[in-house]
């Protein structure tokens, strides 16, 4: 386990400079936060560089690429005034009843920290795909090109994007060999990283308490209960990435959309699910903020190279293979039964349905005030389902296998801004005072 | 004061947070702190084997300890159908196996791949006999490696 926790704090340490290098603001719980999922990242692209060029990895050269890639940061700086972005903390102090819900959502993660860390990891798609694919390239020591073009292995969706499997590498490497003992410990990371961004984003607009119950209903979502697959890392930057847009949008923060930028390439780095839900941001903010909308191109560089590298190498990716449009159709004539599996196999639909209702229970103002992660949300739905729409498998056994992963991708920014917005208007906050007597408009 | 006055709206505002927090809490995951987690450590450890384990890991493991990253090696199993545990059995060979080329003798749609059983260096048996000309390189867990 010693060997595991020293390759994550490796990440930390080369994201808690690369942080302060893009963001000199950053302090405390976003410092924090950001340092592992920036440290995440920058070991990724380093050592994708590196199979770029053929070059087989070793510590030291990840080292030295990492550092390099840190010091870019600084050229993404934005000089800013010192506070959050103009905006001061939300006002209050911490109360025993604060302390008890961050002993909550402490104790959250602890469990979490067990579970992850029970056995082995287990789940049929950590060995038949994320572990798998790490473990040839750490035998390989860089991408596998044979292994990846072979047509045997591509149950293995060798299509997908390397973050995650390159972190998993990062670690074998520092670990001096294989071992999938503790690499469950890289989801528990994540966990704690997003919930520190939550909770430092939401401290911006909103008291000690609230900011501490807005972290506290993201914890059992941030721990992925999906071990050892893309999804903890997924819904971490993702979740993050959304929400520093939305605070950007909100707070008029460069610095919170350059984090954002750089968080969704990172998200488009884990999953093909992450590459979508960069084009829904990209959709609503030009339905939302146009001027944010070419802010985005840190992600666009971020993922680029992947995106290049396994259009050249001819990497197939089984949603768009053969006649789609025919699938398309097929599907559709099915919609009423794909729907009513949707619905039955929803997770945590009492959770849903008390999102749902807080958003139509806010007054318009509130609602408009939070319409980029609303349209997030929704454009991201309608991915997955036409996903569903288009599939090559057997519908239901590809939304049963699926759906419940998937909806959870969204919970985490969906669940911040509607208990901030609800919090914000009960509590008589900065938009509460004319929200009521416009909510009719 | 008029922005905080209790209404019917607000009653409702404040049962959808409460809902949201008191939904959010996974009360399953929390239990795992006060339980014996022995018995499901050992559940998780097999469960990705199943009626498998332990001895087609430790089977995979032992091939791996008498091959050489590079070497193909073709898996020969019980199940002849990919759904009914070829899948499996090739997916875990290839996990195990990460640094050789594992070739499968089933497709997915059920064809035999008799060529992959011929261009391999290495097969190996798993509860299957192996031929009778074939060269023994190891044995163990219920299985054979052969070679030509």
């Amino acid at each position: 386990m010693t060997p595991v926790l020293l390759a994550i704090a490796a990440l930390f340490a080369y994201g808690v400079p690369a942080t302060l290098m893009l963001d000199p603001r950053a302090r405390g719980a976003k410092l924090a936060g950001l340092g592992l999922l920036y440290g995440s990242g920058i070991v990724f692209f380093a050592m994708l560089v590196l199979s770029v060029f053929d070059v087989p990895w070793t510590l030291p050269l990840i080292a030295t690429i990492a550092f390099l890639l840190a010091a870019t940061f600084r050229a993404l700086r934005i000089s800013l005034p010192a506070g959050e972005g103009g905006r001061r903390p939300g006002e209050g102090r911490v109360t025993g009843l604060t302390v008890a819900v961050h002993a909550l959502t402490a104790l959250t993660l602890i469990s979490y920290a067990f579970y992850a860390t029970l056995a082995p990891l287990w789940e049929w798609d950590f060995w038949a795909i994320w572990g798998l694919k790490a473990r040839v390239f750490f035998e390989h020591r860089g991408l596998d090109w044979r292994f990846l073009s072979s047509e045997w292995n591509t149950f293995a969706h060798t299509d997908y994007p390397q973050l995650v499997t390159f972190n998993y590498d990062f670690i074998a490497l520092v670990c001096g060999g294989w071992n999938d003992r503790w690499l469950g410990l890289l989801n528990v990371a994540f966990a704690i990283a997003l919930l520190l961004v939550v909770y430092s984003l939401a401290r911006r607009e909103a008291s000690p308490l609230v900011a501490a119950l807005a972290t506290l209903a993201c914890a059992a979502t941030a721990g992925s209960r999906y071990v050892g697959l893309a999804e903890g890392a997924l819904i971490a930057f993702g979740g993050a990435g959304v929400l520093m847009v939305r605070a950007a949008i909100v707070d008029d923060d460069e610095a919170a959309m350059r984090h954002g930028a750089l968080l969704l390439g990172f998200a488009a780095s884990c999953k093909n699910e992450g590459v979508a839900l960069l084009v829904a941001v990209a959709i609503a903010l030009t339905l939302v903020s146009r001027r944010w909308l070419l802010r985005l191109w840190p992600s666009v560089v971020i993922i680029a190279p992947w995106m290049l590298l396994r259009a050249f190498h001819h990497l197939p990716t089984d949603l768009v293979e053969g006649n789609v449009v025919a699938r398309f159709l097929t599907h559709l004539r099915g919609i009423g039964a794909i729907v009513l599996d949707l619905s039955l196999t929803l997770v945590d639909p009492l959770l849903w349905v008390a999102l749902i209702a807080g958003v139509l229970v806010l007054p318009n103002v509130a609602r408009r005030r939070e319409r980029f992660v609303l349209l997030v949300v929704a454009i991201q739905l309608a991915f997955y389902i036409a996903s569903y729409l288009v599939t090559p498998h057997d519908v239901h056994w590809h939304i049963s296998t699926s759906w419940t992963r998937l909806t959870r991708h969204l919970i985490v920014p969906l669940t911040v801004v509607v208990v901030l917005a609800l919090a914000n208007w009960l509590g008589g906050g900065e938009d509460a005072a004319h929200a009521e007597a416009r909510s009719e408009l | 004061m008029e922005s905080t006055r209790i209404t019917p709206r607000r009653a409702l505002a404040f049962a959808c947070l409460a809902v949201i927090i008191v939904a959010s809490v996974e009360y399953r995951l929390l239990r795992i702190l006060f339980i014996d987690r022995t018995a499901l450590r050992a559940a998780f450890a097999r469960s990705a084997d199943t009626g498998w384990y332990p001895d087609y890991p430790n089977f995979l493991r032992g091939v791996a300890a008498h091959t050489a990253p590079g070497d193909s090696i073709a898996i020969v199993v019980p199940p002849s159908k990919w759904d009914d545990g070829y899948a499996y059995a090739y997916y875990r060979a290839s996990y195990f196996l990460a640094g050789r080329e594992v070739l499968p003798l089933v497709t997915p749609k059920d064809a035999v791949v008799m060529s992959n059983f011929r261009r391999a260096r290495y097969a190996a048996f798993w509860r299957v006999k192996p031929p009778a000309n074939a060269r023994v390189v190891w044995q163990g867990n219920g299985g054979v490696l052969v070679t030509r």
